[in-house]
């Protein structure tokens, strides 16, 4: 009872911690509203403009049925444009993979400088990749595609040689002393472990080459988001909303072929 | 044959693989190298097809040193070496004929091999040493559908398809039961005498080294410390070469079992 008048505890957190707290929470505050005043956003803008954003969705609607007719080329043109890039891409990715992959580039310095190359190719967006190939070789899907390559390159090298790294060098030994050459070695006692992943980045490369050709339209690369941009600057809104909608539909049905072949695979 | 004459072995980390070793090995002998596990019975082994490069001295296969050779002159002397490894080193995707096959490809051009063109007589040849170690029948399994023992013989077919005039084993039966490690070594027993081939076995099961060899290698810390027929050997030579007295592990056991 004694100790009771003594020591009374002041909540479920000692005094520095509550000091700590307090003060976090306004440094993160106070950086927030700084930022906001600096870039002149304010939350607040999107309640205050909500009635501009049901005007333009209902620019948007009904979509143009009528205008689907015109979307077929260029979807196919997309679709032509992933394929190329991701067979170009995967055949290119095939040795650069090996060489930037430890256990079969023994030489660091080749190693080294691959890994470079490709952290330097990652780095780049591939619609910054689009804008470069678009001034270098005009508008048009030839430009989109060699963008694609380039970006389905740093992503597959990436994950391939990952998987080579992880793979069993047991085999290797022995074809080794059965007196097979490097690329022997490669194609009996590395290809046979790393095909099913091989393929599975492949469909899954190809998924994403899909997707980012359409954004790459935007900037003249080609294939239907070249048409997007065209009835935005247009604003012919209910042709828009087809194709967004379109685009959609063949999207989420190559993604589902894919996942499923790919499952298969595994 | 085989000779070593001066034969040391310094790793990169400074580990003393092999010490000053000079030894001779005779056309169609079947040698059991005996040692405690780091005694350099690997290193000794690898280093007769050059899987590691010894650092000092002579190592002469058919009068030819070894140690200098290069490129495509090193992978014609590894043609005819063919090597049993302890986790038998299939591919384990891959089919048992290809695996088998692989045997081939030092003789086969890089691209016939990398389309898996065979020319009848070697895909003939690859099946009758399946029949040989009677494994045949998994022709098409792939290579993780079996078992231990089995993958162990197919890569004896491997081996065999190389048409080798040495087989290394690098402790084929570690990973094996008692039984089936008595099968193995009977097999690779029987392609010595029927075959004539020179056999190399490292083992540290002492048992089993009396049994089937034909002369006995002790090592010990990277040095030749016993060798003699295997009629001479007993326990007591064991607890020389290991430097303490012998124990249960020391034995695989199971040996009237005849597998």
């Amino acid at each position: 009872m004694d100790k009771k008048a003594s020591f009374i505890p002041r909540g479920l957190y000692p005094l520095r911690t509550k000091r700590i707290f307090t003060i976090s929470a306004v440094v993160v505050i106070g950086f927030y509203l700084l930022s906001s005043i600096i870039t002149e956003s304010f939350i607040i803008d999107f309640f205050i403009k909500i009635p501009n954003i049901f005007g333009l969705i209902g620019d948007f609607f009904p979509p143009d049925w009528g205008y689907v007719e015109q979307i077929w080329p260029k979807l196919f043109e997309t679709i032509h444009m992933a394929i190329i890039a991701t067979t170009l891409a995967v055949l290119i990715s095939i040795p650069f993979s090996l060489l930037a992959a430890r256990n079969v580039m023994t030489n660091s310095i080749i190693y080294q400088f691959m890994r470079f190359i490709l952290n330097i190719i990652r780095t780049i967006p591939d619609i910054i990749l689009a804008v470069v190939f678009v001034g270098l070789f005009g508008i048009g899907a030839f430009s989109g595609i060699i963008a694609l390559i380039i970006f389905a390159v740093g992503i597959l090298v990436k994950l391939m040689s990952e998987i080579i790294e992880a793979i069993d060098m047991n085999p290797t030994e022995a074809i080794r002393s059965t007196g097979g050459n490097a690329l022997q070695t490669i194609s009996y006692a590395i290809v046979p472990q790393i095909l099913p992943q091989f393929i599975s980045f492949s469909l899954y490369v190809f998924e994403i080459n899909i997707r980012a050709s359409v954004v790459l339209g935007l900037v003249g690369a080609g294939g239907v988001g070249q048409l997007i941009n065209k009835e935005i600057n247009f604003m012919n809104y209910p042709a828009v909303s087809t194709i967004v909608i379109i685009i959609f539909v063949v999207v989420v049905i190559i993604d589902f072929i894919s996942a499923k072949l790919r499952e298969g695979l595994l | 044959m085989i000779e070593f004459q001066n034969v040391s072995l310094v790793y990169p980390n400074g580990t003393q693989g092999l010490k000053d070793i000079n030894i001779k090995i005779n056309q169609g002998e079947f040698v059991v190298i005996v040692g405690l596990s780091g005694a350099g019975k690997s290193t000794f082994i690898r280093s007769i097809n050059r899987l590691v490069t010894p650092t000092d001295g002579a190592l002469l296969v058919d009068s030819n040193d070894i140690l200098r050779l290069k490129g495509k002159e090193l992978r014609k002397l590894r043609t005819k070496i063919g090597m049993i490894f302890q986790n038998y080193n299939l591919v384990r995707r891959s089919t048992v004929m290809k695996n088998v096959i692989s045997g081939r490809l030092g003789y086969t051009g890089t691209w016939k091999s990398i389309f898996n063109i065979f020319s009848k007589e070697e895909q003939l040849l690859a099946y009758e040493n399946l029949k040989r170690v009677n494994i045949e029948e998994k022709l098409y399994n792939r290579a993780d559908e079996l078992s231990g023992g089995q993958q162990q013989r197919v890569s004896i077919a491997r081996v065999l398809t190389q048409q080798p005039k040495l087989i290394l084993a690098d402790e084929p039966v570690a990973s094996l039961d008692p039984p089936t490690s008595h099968q193995v070594m009977q097999y690779l027993k029987q392609i010595n005498q029927e075959d004539h081939i020179t056999t190399i076995v490292n083992l540290h099961f002492i048992d089993m080294a009396i049994e089937y060899a034909d002369r006995i290698i002790g090592m010990r810390a990277g040095e030749i410390v016993f060798d003699g027929p295997a009629s001479e050997v007993t326990e007591k030579t064991f607890e020389e070469i290991y430097g303490r007295s012998i124990r249960e592990e020391d034995k695989r056991g199971g040996g009237e079992i005849d597998g």
